[in-house]
């Protein structure tokens, strides 16, 4: 039935949509850590 | 690099066996036929948003009596996700009720506290966005999720009473009780499947707050060091 | 005694700046007069229908009124940092919110007579029987109402677009005190009352103590800095 597929393939775009913009948003914060440390680091010597 | 979420791979499996399940192992439904289905991943929907303004209520009140900024972070991160499982009820609901009853909605009690229930998380969330100051913005939305989270069966109750005034169709009433077993096992599977997801989902946004935390502190003790170092 | 006495006091603060400037009610009054108008030229009701949708509209300006009354409600305070001065004071908080609570139920009470009365006269409605319930009614309705939009306005004063958060927060929350008291008033205007009416009274009352009761306990929350 169209409607099935309809009101699956939302939900799945919905989630994935989701579960992508919070690895996105970890990896992107995850980084931005590791400069950091990095930067610390630099600035003890 | 990081540690993998324990609920990862026990959410993976209970979604791969629920999706089994939902789409062959379960039996057409004779009235309904195939769009049916819906209701496998429709109801546990609107059971986890119910779930995330619970989470609100009660992290915010931990928030308020604590002041710990890790109740705060929970709180909000129940609601971003309970927000995202009532979207998906919203969604899935009307998809399914039109080729059923021809309806794409009905003002029943259900799915007007659903709506209800959308549009405090909503608010919430809008609220966290406006509000700058980080203590601010912890202790309004806090006392705004406590407000809003007790409103919510209230606003149920009272559309059930005021349905008995005014008779309206229902949809997808008492869709539990007369379940075949096959059909309760797919469903009560499902349910867990989604609980699941909402905590992982509920982790994973929880670890980010975290992480963003850490690094606000990193980037202050940076500006000390060089600040001293001047 | 003395936490109703600091109550006291900010009621008459806040009704003596009413008073003064008359801000709140005439913008009040006008737009429920522009909202009967506006009802009978998109709808053209005859009497049959205004009877109908009576109750239902009535609520409907009342809680626009009123929302336009609680935007009011803390934004002088913010204007002249008055608010800060107020926290400074020995004061309790929570009489602060009873105070600021009872000043707008008042202002809400006195736009809706008016109101009532613009509505009885542009729709010929009869309500000489009727009195006696909406003397009732619409106190209930108003009070649930006034007191989560009191807490919620002290809340979404905050924010830089506050006019727009406190409908949105306010409408979700008050929503069940708008159908028990459009619920009631619709059972009061019908012959006899029945048993509706005594439900929906009942469940006002309920209402109220819980959301009078839970933003006294977290008025305090709000106002710290």
């Amino acid at each position: 039935m169209n409607f099935l597929f309809a009101a699956y393939t939302a939900i799945w775009i919905v989630l994935s949509w989701y579960l992508f913009s919070l690895s996105r948003r970890q990896k992107r914060v995850e980084n931005e850590l590791t400069r950091m440390e990095a930067k610390i680091k630099e600035s003890l010597k | 690099m990081r540690s993998l979420n324990w609920l990862l791979f026990p959410t993976l499996l209970l979604i791969l066996i629920s999706l089994y399940c939902i789409f062959i192992y379960a039996p057409t439904e004779s009235s309904m036929g195939e769009v049916q289905r819906i209701f496998y991943f429709h109801v546990p929907s609107a059971w986890t948003g119910f779930l995330g303004i619970f989470l609100v209520f009660f992290c915010s009140i931990l928030f308020l009596i604590k002041n710990d900024r890790a109740w705060d972070i929970r709180a909000a991160a129940a609601a971003e996700v309970g927000a995202i499982f009532t979207t998906m009820v919203l969604i899935s609901g009307p998809l399914w009720a039109k080729p059923i009853w021809g309806i794409y909605w009905t003002w029943d009690a259900k799915l007007t506290s659903l709506f209800v229930l959308w549009l405090i998380y909503l608010g919430y969330l809008l609220l966290r966005r406006l509000l700058e100051s980080p203590i601010q913005r912890a202790r309004l939305s806090a006392v705004f999720g406590i407000i809003g989270a007790i409103d919510v069966p209230i606003v149920y109750m009272s559309n059930r009473w005021w349905r008995t005034q005014h008779p309206q169709p229902v949809m997808g009433g008492g869709e539990s009780s007369g379940l075949e077993p096959s059909m309760l096992f797919t469903f009560l599977l499902s349910l867990t499947a989604f609980t699941f997801l909402f905590f992982l989902l509920w982790r994973m946004r929880c670890r980010i707050e975290e992480s963003a935390d850490r690094l606000e502190a990193l980037h202050r003790e940076l500006n000390t060091r060089l600040q001293e170092g001047k | 005694m003395k936490f109703l006495n600091q109550a006291g006091a900010i009621l008459w603060k806040d009704l003596l700046n009413e008073y003064r400037t008359r801000d709140a009610l005439t913008s009040m009054l006008l737009f429920g007069l522009l909202v009967i108008l506006t009802f009978h030229f998109a709808f053209e009701p005859d009497s049959l229908e205004t009877q109908k949708f009576a109750p239902g509209l009535l609520w409907t300006t009342f809680i626009f009124a009123g929302l336009l009354g609680l935007n009011r409600a803390f934004a002088s305070e913010r204007e002249n940092e008055a608010l800060q001065g107020l926290l400074l004071a020995p004061v309790n908080w929570g009489a602060i919110f009873l105070g600021k609570m009872l000043a707008n139920l008042l202002f809400m009470l006195l736009a809706e007579t008016a109101i009532l009365g613009c509505f009885a006269i542009f729709f010929n409605l009869s309500l000489g029987a009727k009195i006696g319930w909406l003397l009732l009614i619409v106190p209930l309705g108003t009070l649930g109402f006034a007191s989560v939009g009191t807490i919620l306005a002290a809340i979404s004063m905050n924010t830089r677009m506050s006019d727009v958060m406190l409908p949105l927060l306010l409408l979700p929350v008050a929503l069940p005190a708008a159908i028990g008291s459009v619920e009631a008033t619709a059972a009061a205007f019908s012959d006899p009352p029945g048993a509706a009416l005594a439900f929906w009274l009942k469940f006002l009352v309920v209402f109220d103590v819980i959301f009078i009761t839970v933003p006294l306990l977290l008025f305090d929350f709000v106002l710290e800095e």
